[in-house]
């Protein structure tokens, strides 16, 4: 069979494929953009602020009345609770009502002004991170505050330093900080443009593996097989490139969504972005196509490609640096596309560094492309004598 | 009534049969909550970000920048990979990937102190991680605190006498910042006791939606009828699978909540006891929620996909990485009918804080009510289910 016309035939297989079930469109378009918009809704916020805490004023005076007027006035909690003791702050946190709390200790005022020992305290519940560490950031800042306009307060009164000289005693020296590109520590940048291209990644292994092993479950794979000419590259290309199309398509989409209309940082000109989406989706595709070639089985192919998908979350150091990994863990983090992916993302996107800094993600990407050239005969082999095996 | 429980027994029997014939589900239910706690700490286990490479612009080169420096290298944190030249060297370092920070000192560093003024030290911090900016961040403010009350001891020292009296009245407000729960600030710590919890669910989900899957086959093949089923009323079959269940989820339970916080040195506060009264409602939902969920299992290798889609929901709607108290609306209602949430919710305060189960109450309630739930619609399901013809 000439080649251009085995290619069309297996191209018109392919579409008619998407069509025929419909799992195809549950699990390409149903659960990855659901996926997306349930996750840009539920962070839409950035930051997860005001978190409930608890206060434990045992002064009540007009100074310890201050600092709570100051807690309040954070944007980073919430003085939901007033304790009276430390008891019962602390359950309050054990039972999850609060996630942290402030005391002011017995005598605050009169030790603060008559220059004996006061201390404010803060409990922060790291339990859980993030608003554990917003408590403590809260919390901080007040304590902080309070303690700093009191020395103040002493320094001038003195008659040593003037006020200028005094505030300066009180922070010799700052370290002002600049978070590069996301000053607003905005939690969900960085967890959307990683865990919506890994639900993207994990829907693509499981569907390539799904619709190149269903003939063999079905004994249909000669017949598969023979519309593309007996040729299996011709076969799974045109079984996978409509496929391609949906899956770039979709991710253009979900891009502009990040990029264009929830302001996402984008640093760098959105073809690096686009073309980073397109060679994740084929390297995803690749690295499916190869396991499913191995081992032939379908619910073998399925259930591994499953378990390693759902690794991949952890291990591409979406949230814990891969480099702070035991180095034969952090290792695997190499094998996933997405990982790559995720890299490109941060030197471009967000970081806008020039395309030559991140040129090997981009080789990485393409060199995935050609792992299945390992595999497909064994695929082949198969295809032309089915066996499934429940 | 004795029959009856002797049609609990025999499905109960038959369903052991079904599990242990089945390599699939003796994948979920064994070999997965086995391995996944191990490989999911592992990934985890160095809990902290140490040492992260750091690059510094010494526009000072005095004793006091060099020992600034020195103390930054110091950090658990950080370390100092070298000295760039300028700005825009760090810059290339940082654009090739040799730092994640850099600070910058500036040319009037050690006269601004000796001057009384203000010495302002830059930090640029590579923003695409919160764990590494987290880390780094909370130990340069200790930094700066420690480092601002030696240099105004330094001050104090030069103008003697008046200046102890009035610093020693005005140093006495200090501050006092104790982190609960995960005490050490790991990473490990905060986030395995929650994922041990959507692993018992999951695994337990997967394998019984696996068996629905393989009992729906069995029945398309056979003109509508399941030639291994138990002739049983609907209550006894749900009893005698979930009564199967739960006898091999019990051993596997207490190897997940108490070998797996020991073995890693995870928050182990509470007691035995409390742990798996916390978690028995907890493996009671989970069953009749997989046995709910049959209705969507038409074939063996669906259940992989219901399950592998939902946990990574399920994850972020436990309020673990995202808090409770920011899910609202629709998705606090998603969240509320999942029994891992309610899991998460209770059990990672008994294991953190050493909770009493008296304080994880709701969460406790709640489970038992989805129990009870989930019973009824698993009930339901054996109830109507389309008869052959």
């Amino acid at each position: 069979m000439p080649f251009l016309s085995a290619l069309k035939q297996s191209l018109i297989l392919g579409c008619r494929r998407l069509v025929s079930r419909k799992i195809y469109f549950a699990l390409m378009v149903f659960v990855p953009v659901g996926f997306a918009l349930f996750f840009m809704d539920l962070m839409s916020e950035g930051l997860p602020l005001r978190a409930p805490v608890a206060v434990v004023d045992l002064d009540d005076s007009s100074l310890s009345r201050r600092v709570v007027r100051n807690l309040s006035s954070s944007e980073l909690v919430d003085v939901a609770f007033r304790a009276s003791s430390y008891a019962e702050a602390l359950e309050l946190v054990k039972s999850g009502k609060a996630y942290g709390f402030f005391i002011i200790p017995r005598d605050f005022m009169a030790d603060a002004v008559g220059g004996r020992a006061a201390e404010l305290s803060f409990y922060s519940d790291l339990t859980f991170f993030i608003p554990g560490t917003l408590t403590y950031k809260g919390f901080m800042a007040t304590a902080v505050t309070a303690s700093g306009g009191l020395v103040k307060t002493t320094l001038t009164a003195s008659g040593l330093l003037d006020d200028r000289a005094a505030g300066v005693m009180l922070q010799p020296m700052v370290v002002q900080t600049h978070l590069l590109h996301n000053p607003w520590t905005n939690y969900s940048y960085y967890l959307s443009n990683s865990f919506i291209p890994g639900m993207f990644a994990l829907v693509i292994f499981l569907i390539t593996a799904f619709s190149v092993t269903t003939d063999i479950k079905q004994g249909t794979s000669p017949r598969w097989l023979a519309a593309s000419g007996g040729n299996i590259y011709i076969a799974t290309f045109g079984t996978l490139a409509p496929q391609t199309l949906v899956f770039t398509l979709l991710g253009f989409a979900v891009q502009a969504l990040f990029y264009r209309f929830c302001g996402f940082p984008l640093h760098c000109p959105p073809l690096h972005m686009l073309s980073a989406w397109f060679l994740m989706v084929v390297a995803s595709q690749a690295f499916a196509l190869f396991v499913s070639g191995i081992l032939v089985n379908m619910r073998l192919s399925l259930s591994v490609l499953s378990l390693l998908g759902i690794l991949a979350f952890s291990v591409t150091g979406f949230s814990f640096p891969v480099e702070q990994m035991y180095p034969y863990i952090g290792v695997f983090s190499y094998l996933y596309p997405v990982r790559w992916y995720f890299l490109i993302y941060i030197d471009q996107a967000l970081n806008g560094l020039p395309l030559y800094y991140s040129r090997f993600y981009y080789v990485i990407l393409i060199l995935f492309t050609l792992l299945p050239l390992a595999s497909l005969w064994k695929l082949r082999r198969h295809c032309l004598r089915p066996v499934y095996l429940p | 009534m004795c029959s009856w429980f002797r049609s609990v027994y025999l499905v109960c029997r038959r369903e052991f049969r079904l599990v242990f014939t089945d390599a699939g589900v003796i994948l979920f239910f064994f070999l997965l909550p086995t391995v996944y706690p191990i490989v999911y700490t592992l990934i985890y286990n160095p809990e902290v970000v140490r040492e992260m490479p750091v690059a510094v612009v010494d526009n000072s080169r005095t004793a006091a920048s060099r020992s600034l420096v020195r103390s930054i290298d110091a950090l658990p944190s950080a370390h100092v990979v070298g000295y760039a030249s300028s700005l825009s060297e760090a810059r290339q370092w940082y654009a090739s990937h040799d730092c994640y920070a850099v600070v910058e000192i500036p040319r009037g560093y050690d006269r601004s102190i000796g001057r009384s003024e203000q010495a302002v030290v830059s930090l640029y911090c590579d923003a695409s991680l919160l764990l590494r900016y987290r880390a780094l961040l909370l130990d340069m403010t200790q930094l700066q605190i420690a480092f601002d009350a030696d240099i105004r001891q330094q001050a104090v020292d030069i103008i003697g006498e008046p200046a102890y009296a009035a610093m020693g009245s005005a140093s006495s407000v200090g501050t006092n910042a104790v982190f609960i729960g995960d005490t050490s600030q790991g990473f490990a710590s905060f986030v395995m006791p929650g994922i041990l919890m959507l692993i018992l669910q999951q695994s337990l989900i997967l394998g019984i939606t696996m068996l629905a899957g393989g009992r729906a086959e069995r029945r398309r093949a056979n003109g509508g009828i399941d030639p291994l089923g138990v002739a049983a009323s609907p209550l006894a079959t749900i009893m005698g699978r979930l009564v199967c269940y739960l006898l091999i989820y019990l051993p596997m339970t207490v190897y997940v909540v108490v070998w797996i916080p020991s073995m890693f040195a995870l928050p182990d506060s509470g007691s035995f006891v409390d742990y798996m009264l916390f978690v028995f409602p907890l493996l009671v939902s989970s069953c009749f929620l997989g046995m709910t969920l049959e209705v969507f299992v038409t074939e063996r290798e669906t259940s992989l996909l219901v399950v592998v889609f939902s946990s990574v929901v399920f994850l972020f709607l436990s309020g673990l990485s995202w808090p409770m108290y920011a899910i609202t609306g629709f998705w606090r209602a998603l969240a509320s009918i999942v029994p891992a949430t309610w899991g998460v919710q209770g059990f990672v305060r008994l294991l953190s804080h050493g909770s009493s189960l008296h304080a994880v109450a709701s969460p406790y309630l709640h489970l038992w009510l989805l129990a009870a739930l989930y019973a009824l619609t698993a009930w339901l399901l054996v109830r109507f289910r389309r008869q052959p013809s």
